[in-house]
């Protein structure tokens, strides 16, 4: 596909780009933030989390910034009231539908939820928290999937599948149950795709994966790593 | 074969049925199989033979009749007398009064326990006389299960004449011109979809009839399935002319095993006589349809869903843009239109857009099948003009409300529409008036309540229903659904407040807002309808508990 250079506004500032790229890609370059979950740079977009939409003028409904292309004279806002209020829904959303107890979580201090719930100043959570029981899954000999910490925004599953290739993890049931799973929903150590190389557990914003290796807090991971790693091969190509 | 040798076709199909002085349809639909009128259908062969009848009658499975609850329905034509509630145990008594003495038995006649005078002509009942069929036009007239009774009706005329006489632009310029918008729910005018991908230049294209009909009491596709598989399939053909497909697709859900029998059944008929596959009618235009049976989940019904469905994913809906107009189906462009929007391509073709477009109103074009059930004497299935008012719908054709009932307010679109009150009783049943009302068309569901229904409670029923159908994907809907469900719960045993209240409303603008697809972004309609017409109804619930506080 040829690149035609277009002009657009993004809260108001005019910005020169070219066609092929995502909303969020261009305002990320011009140091606009947008939050985002289930976005991984690298990896396929799917529009899951809704913590990126934006409002587009002429547009009805609100567009995710991460699966939705830029085009010429696009006018863009992306942090209005509205906005503002909507991000801040889907966070205590996120806190209240598992069990995300970041003070005896691995991943306390080093969470991407946790840090979205600062980003959005969330003081409190105005639903009730749905206790669900979940499992732990410990059959891995190096790493565990704690279900308690998972948002499911299905990072894991596509890294696993689109950078190493091993299709290990997958999604099954539907509404709050659904869960991640390993293979045909066998525990991650029986797994005969899995090749243990931990991409997923780097991927993931929570503690939901995270390496036996590694004490209560002081888990830190590297999702860039990912996107370095995908840039890299690009590279050699 | 070519389009010569289709008149021989039609002409041996004519002669075959000239010689039937009466034909005997008895309803095959699901409904009237529960009843049991398969085993009503056998006995009336054993009798006709019996009698040495059979070459002066036939006796056939038809497609559904509509006045499902009256089931098993037996239909003589060319009399057009409908039976009601036929008993295995008089049908020699009926076909004798009926064929041999020509004296209907007028108790036994159709709407009989519920008229003072029954019709002998059925046509003549308000319930049939206030209809207009289109879709379901030959549905309890023809054998489904043979090709001969569809081309002694003209079938597959259309798709001679757009093959022969049409380019791929005229075809879809007629169906612009007919003004025809898509039946599924959303009401896309359907000639400009096809339009958007013809004008994808691709060698693979794919046409997908969406059978998946999920809504709970929803069964008009099913309907026309299993009535009227060649005319779906003969819409479908002429899609894939029309926009350049060549492979199609009929997604139907694994619920409905008739219909997917049916529309095998149907394909396998269509190829056999070269009227799908390679060279349809000696052209050089070939289209095949494959089935794909639906597992059973609601999402699926969402057109990216559907697709992923096809393409052995799991069924998840995708954010759109890109629509499958463009990249579909194995990132082809593809076209998906409902079953009803199928079963209209034809007669559009054969009378004209200009026909088609001045029936209903000018936004809403042509009709709409709707599936009557609840508090209504007769429901079923019917098929009237857009604009045909609710009130005519419910007390002209529906016999009004059951046990002389008060009507309280109509259902409409399922979990993704919402209720209609009494004082809109008046309300022209088109896309635009319904959506004015905070309900919408749907696929046709109209489920009729009287004052026994407590409006909160039915708002709970359609949104545990799409808590349990969300898929998961999205959080606005996943979590979003299963906190206003618990809303709505605390608000149905009394135990809510004012703040509970605002919590919902609050919950409700931000999944319509905020979802991924239709599913999530519709969810709130049930809400937010009984909300806009039956405040009080929540208040009154609130204020019960708030009193009993100290
Ligand atoms: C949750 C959901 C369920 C749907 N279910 C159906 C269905 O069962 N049948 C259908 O034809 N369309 C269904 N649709 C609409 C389809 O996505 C699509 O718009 C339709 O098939 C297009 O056909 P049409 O243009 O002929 O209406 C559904 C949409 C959503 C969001
Ligand atoms: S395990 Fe982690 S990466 Fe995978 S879906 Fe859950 S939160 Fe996302
Ligand atoms: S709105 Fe509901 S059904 Fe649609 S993608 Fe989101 S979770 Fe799935
Ligand atoms: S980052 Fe765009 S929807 Fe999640």
């Amino acid at each position: 596909m040829s690149m035609t250079k277009l002009t657009l506004q993004i809260d108001g500032r005019s910005i020169e780009t070219e066609s092929g790229r995502t909303i969020l890609e261009v305002c990320k370059e011009n140091d606009i933030t947008i939050l985002t979950m289930c976005h991984l740079k690298g990896i396929t977009d799917v529009g899951a989390c809704r913590l990126c939409l934006v409002e587009i003028e002429g547009v009805s409904k609100l567009m995710s910034a991460c699966t939705t292309k830029v085009a010429d004279k696009m006018i863009i806002r992306t942090s209005t009231e509205k906005i503002k209020r909507y991000q801040r829904i889907t966070t205590e959303l996120f806190a209240a539908e598992r069990n995300h107890v970041c003070s005896v979580c691995i991943a306390n201090g080093h969470c991407e939820l946790q840090k979205l719930a600062y980003d959005v100043k969330m003081d409190h959570i105005r639903y009730p928290y749905l206790f669900p029981q979940c499992e732990v899954d410990t059959s891995h000999p190096l790493y565990v999937l704690d279900h308690n910490r998972c948002i499911v925004c299905t990072r894991c599953v596509r890294v696993c599948a689109e950078v190493e290739g091993a299709y290990n993890w997958d999604v099954m049931n539907r509404g709050t149950n659904v869960r991640i799973i390993s293979d045909f929903n066998t525990p991650w150590g029986e797994s005969i795709t899995c090749s243990d190389c931990g991409k997923c557990v780097e991927a993931c914003p929570t503690g939901a994966l995270w390496p036996k290796a590694v004490v209560q807090g002081q888990l830190n991971k590297a999702p860039e790593f990912i996107s370095d790693l995908i840039e890299k091969r690009k590279m050699k190509l | 074969m070519n389009s010569q040798e289709l008149t021989t076709l039609y002409d041996k199909a004519k002669q075959k049925n000239a010689q039937y002085k009466h034909k005997i349809c008895v309803c095959c639909g699901a409904g009237c199989i529960s009843s049991g009128s398969e085993e009503v259908l056998k006995k009336i062969q054993e009798e006709i033979t019996a009698r040495g009848l059979e070459n002066e009658v036939s006796a056939v499975p038809s497609g559904c009749m509509g006045p499902c609850n009256q089931g098993p329905l037996v239909k003589f034509l060319p009399d057009n007398t409908i039976y009601q509630k036929v008993d295995c145990k008089n049908i020699q008594y009926v076909v004798q009064r009926q064929l041999i003495d020509k004296k209907p038995i007028e108790d036994l006649l159709i709407f009989s326990d519920s008229r003072e005078k029954p019709f002998l002509n059925a046509d003549e009942d308000p319930f049939f006389k206030k209809q207009l069929k289109i879709a379901l036009k030959d549905c309890g007239d023809i054998n489904p299960e043979e090709i001969d009774d569809y081309l002694n009706i003209g079938g597959y005329s259309a798709l001679d004449k757009v093959l022969f006489k049409m380019l791929p632009e005229e075809v879809i310029a007629e169906v612009k011109h007919s003004r025809m918008r898509g039946r599924g729910g959303a009401g896309y005018p359907t000639g400009f979809k096809w339009e958007t991908v013809y004008k994808y230049v691709s060698a693979e294209k794919y046409v997908i009839c969406n059978g998946d009909e999920g809504d709970p009491g929803a069964f008009m596709d099913r309907s026309v399935l299993e009535g009227n598989p060649h005319r779906v399939l003969e819409g479908m053909a002429i899609a894939g002319y029309a926009v350049g497909a060549s492979q199609g697709y009929a997604y139907i859900r694994g619920e409905y095993p008739l219909a997917i029998k049916r529309i095998e059944n149907a394909i396998k008929q269509a190829k056999k006589l070269r009227l799908l596959g390679n060279n349809i009618l000696g052209t050089n235009f070939s289209f095949d349809v494959q089935v794909r049976i639906g597992a059973g989940a609601f999402v699926c019904g969402e057109e990216t869903a559907l697709i992923a469905s096809i393409e052995g994913k799991r069924g998840t809906p995708s954010p759109r843009p890109p629509y499958p107009a463009e990249s579909g189906l194995w990132g082809k462009p593809t076209l998906i239109n409902n079953v009803e929007t199928f079963a209209g391509i034809a007669p559009i073709i054969n009378q004209g857009g200009e026909w088609y477009s001045e029936i209903g109103t000018p936004k809403s074009a042509g009709t709409k099948v709707f599936a009557l059930a609840g508090k209504i004497k007769y429901s079923g299935l019917i098929e009237v003009p857009m604009g045909t008012t609710l009130r005519q719908i419910i007390f002209d054709i529906g016999g009004g409300m059951q046990d002389d009932g008060e009507f309280k307010a109509a259902q409409t679109g399922g979990p993704s529409g919402g209720c209609i009150p009494a004082e809109h009783l008046d309300v022209k049943m088109d896309y635009e008036s319904l959506l004015s009302l905070g309900s919408i068309m749907g696929s046709g569901g109209l489920i009729v309540m009287d004052k026994s229904s407590d409006m909160v409670d039915v708002a709970r029923f359609f949104m545990e229903f799409c808590m349990d159908e969300s898929c998961g994907k999205c959080v606005p809907c996943r979590v979003g659904t299963k906190m206003m469900h618990d809303l709505l719960q605390k608000i149905c045993t009394n135990h809510a407040t004012k703040i509970d209240l605002d919590r919902l409303e609050e919950l409700a603008d931000y999944v319509k807002e905020c979802s991924l697809c239709g599913l999530g972004t519709s969810a709130p309609n049930p809400l937010l309808s009984t909300l806009r017409h039956f405040r009080e109804e929540y208040e009154n619930r609130i204020r019960q508990f708030e009193e009993l506080q100290p």
